[in-house]
């Protein structure tokens, strides 16, 4: 346990910050049939407007992360309304190709403004906790742990919302039939709005998260945002809890490789994965073709 | 020096065009901006001094962004077709197998790099004739492999340091820049007393570190060396080591020497011991360097960084003065005196000596490759004593203004 604990610790916390960056992409996914190029620039933007509001401005922690969730759901909404929205309507034929080519745009832009704002330097998150739990032989960073939990917390409320909320059933309704969801009147423009901000809060902490454990720059998305991907594709596209199930798996079966073959071999292990399941489950493991759930 | 040859000099044409390929996104965007800021510093200096022979530098500057071959070649090349660059002067470009020696062969510009590369010096060789025009700023990474073996070896012989057993892990990550330096490092460990306790590879960029941390703790070394060379990835390797830290010294080179490390990695760097084969050095001779970058600049930039491109522009333009002009782009016979002048010119800039090694074309390292200092780069060891400070020189003894404390999580 003193050997593997680490490397289980470290594929635990990379699995819940998987999960947490995919959640977002596979809602706006599934739902709008949207690939939000821009997730992982708005995990870049979350961590940063923490270490602004944290550094610069001089708040509290909990404004801090409350800062980078408001800003991650205001970005959200900015992209659907001026970028989503206007495209949906004018081309919806090719709307899910076009979509993929105007959010890397977006991507690019608010990239290059990050970079533009605090400069290339990597900068320190100062939302990070030092220090370890030592459990006898098994030693579990504060960080981690904090990472962990709230992670799944997170997931936990994006359930419960989804569920148990009247919102959260017109999301789900017009994911799985945009067209009965419009007749049943639901407001579908609306919905996907709502869908945009929530991507983009969850990818607010997620870039918290991520960089309390690694560092800001900016490109701190890139990373989260192909493993996301990944994640995204061998669970099947939209499927939520099949992403989070994945995104731990996934994460634990790469540390594993890492620590048992080498470090380099974890992801080309991961790869290996997708290709494997996609030959024998095109549609992903918990996914099926042409449905699209949540 | 310049001010004088420059006396009474008036050389028709306008601005001499300096181009740059440099990350000015991407991951390495931070090391981008300061090699840009160098260029900045160093040619309003010079400007400052009538130009070369009366001609002003006017720098221009193409984003090679996630860097690799083909679009660090496009880059240059475009220096070349659209601004007219007669001289190139990069920091590093990453992944490029040095196809930028062709592109400045194909043009005949100068071109000055600091990829740090000994494939640079393999290239040259090759085929001196054609590459005469390209020069590695600072001695190639190879000889980080023997300067650490022979700096460990200084400690033991000096008793600053009584090593637990004689296993050195080395952590390459996968460029070749890393590799190399951990090849020459793990080719050369018997001869220095030494064995190998763990080769491994980690990826570029990387920052989980927890199999690799795993894999030290099964089977503890007297030494670790990272030669991944990324700051944050380094100060989170640091992080990430101290909860449970091995009886190990641990050596990092270059990232560290970047204010990132220290910002993002705070107290868990102490102690860290690493080298640069290239740096502004802590004299009295690169004070008002130093002083006007971070006054220029911010007091977070790093002037060790931007030192490199200022050195490099410097050089050039005292040797195009000495040669009697930079010449028009694609000038091969002007670029040939260039050249020869560069070669013969020993500069003494902000990053010590640059005197070219024939067989290469890249600086000489001193003292690994060549011992008299006045002929070569020193190969400087730095160690983090307090984050909140200047890391302290601890070696070469010539250089050195500290000596080396035993890290806190070693128990003495």
């Amino acid at each position: 346990m003193e050997i593997i604990g680490p490397v289980l610790v470290s594929g635990i916390t990379t699995g819940a910050l998987y999960a947490l960056a995919t959640l977002g992409l596979s809602l706006v996914w599934g739902s709008l049939g949207m690939l939000n190029m821009a997730h992982g620039t708005l995990l870049t933007i979350g961590g940063y407007a923490a270490f602004t509001a944290a550094s610069q401005l001089g708040l509290p922690v909990p404004l801090a992360v409350l800062a980078a969730v408001i800003v991650g759901g205001l970005i959200g909404a900015l992209i659907f309304v001026l970028v989503a929205y206007p495209l949906s309507r004018r081309s919806p034929e090719t709307f899910e190709t076009t979509i993929m080519i105007a959010t890397f745009g977006v991507a690019l832009t608010l990239e290059n403004t990050v970079l533009r704002l605090y400069g290339g330097q990597p900068l320190g998150q100062p939302l990070s906790v030092p220090g370890a739990i030592s459990l006898g032989a098994f030693v579990l960073p504060w960080q981690n742990l904090i990472i962990i939990v709230s992670a799944i917390a997170l997931m936990g409320a994006t359930a419960l919302f989804l569920t148990r909320t009247k919102m959260g059933r017109a999301i789900r309704a017009t994911a799985q039939n945009p067209d009965a969801a419009k007749l049943m009147g639901v407001p579908v423009a609306q919905v996907y709005l709502q869908v945009l901000i929530l991507s983009g809060m969850l990818a607010g902490v997620c870039g918290v998260l991520v960089s309390s454990i690694t560092q800001l720059s900016p490109s701190l998305g890139a990373d989260p945002m192909l493993k996301a991907f990944i994640m995204c594709v061998v669970a099947g596209l939209g499927n939520l809890p099949g992403a989070i199930i994945t995104s731990f798996g996934l994460a634990i079966v790469e540390a594993l490789v890492q620590f048992l073959a080498g470090a380099r071999w974890g992801f080309p292990a991961l790869l290996a994965i997708v290709i494997l399941v996609l030959i024998r489950r095109p549609g992903g493991l918990f996914g099926r073709v042409d449905v699209r759930r949540l | 020096m310049l001010t004088s040859l420059n006396n009474g000099a008036r050389a028709a044409g306008g601005p001499i065009k300096i181009g740059s390929a440099l990350p000015m996104s991407g991951f390495a965007a931070a090391d981008g901006v300061e090699f840009k800021n160098g260029l900045t510093l160093a040619a309003e200096e010079i400007n400052a001094a009538g130009g070369i022979l009366g001609r002003p530098i006017q720098i221009e500057i193409e984003d090679t962004k996630e860097m690799g071959a083909d679009i660090v070649t496009q880059a240059m090349q475009r220096l070349i077709d659209r601004h007219s660059a007669t001289a190139i002067i990069n920091g590093y470009n990453v992944g490029t197998n040095m196809v930028e020696m062709d592109v400045a062969a194909d043009n005949d510009v100068i071109f000055v790099h600091y990829n740090t590369l000994i494939s640079h010096n393999t290239k040259f060789l090759s085929d001196p004739q054609r590459y005469y025009s390209c020069f590695q700023g600072d001695p190639p990474e190879f000889y980080y492999g023997p300067g650490f073996l022979l700096f460990l070896k200084s400690l033991i012989d000096s008793k600053q340091w009584n090593p637990p057993n004689k296993k050195i892990a080395i952590i390459p990550s996968a460029n070749e820049y890393s590799i190399v330096i951990a090849n020459a490092i793990r080719d050369r460990l018997k001869e220095f007393g030494f064995e190998l306790g763990l080769y491994e590879t980690v990826p570029f960029p990387t920052n989980q570190w927890g199999p690799t941390l795993a894999k030290l703790r099964q089977d503890p070394p007297a030494a670790i060396a990272v030669t991944h060379f990324l700051p944050q990835d380094l100060a989170q390797f640091m992080t990430q080591f101290l909860p449970e830290p091995t009886q190990s010294l641990v050596y990092m080179q270059y990232g560290p020497s970047l204010p990132a490390f220290r910002e993002i990695g705070k107290e868990a760097i102490n102690g860290v011991i690493y080298s640069t084969v290239i740096g502004c050095l802590p004299d009295d001779f690169s004070a008002t360097y130093r002083k006007t970058y971070r006054e220029k600049f911010g007091a977070n930039s790093a002037y060790i960084t931007g030192s490199q491109t200022y050195d490099g522009l410097w050089h050039y333009a005292l040797s195009a003065s000495i040669a009697g002009g930079a010449g028009e782009s694609g000038n091969k016979e002007q670029t040939h005196k260039v050249s020869e002048a560069m070669k013969r010119l020993i500069y003494r800039g902000v990053n010590g000596i640059y005197h070219a090694d024939p067989k290469g074309q890249s600086a000489y390292c001193y003292p690994t490759q060549i011992k008299d200092p006045s002929l070569g780069m020193a190969h400087q060891f730095l160690q983090h004593q307090d984050y909140r400070t200047d890391p302290k020189l601890i070696a070469p003894p010539l250089y050195a203004t500290d000596t080396m404390k035993l890290p806190p999580w070693i128990k003495v």
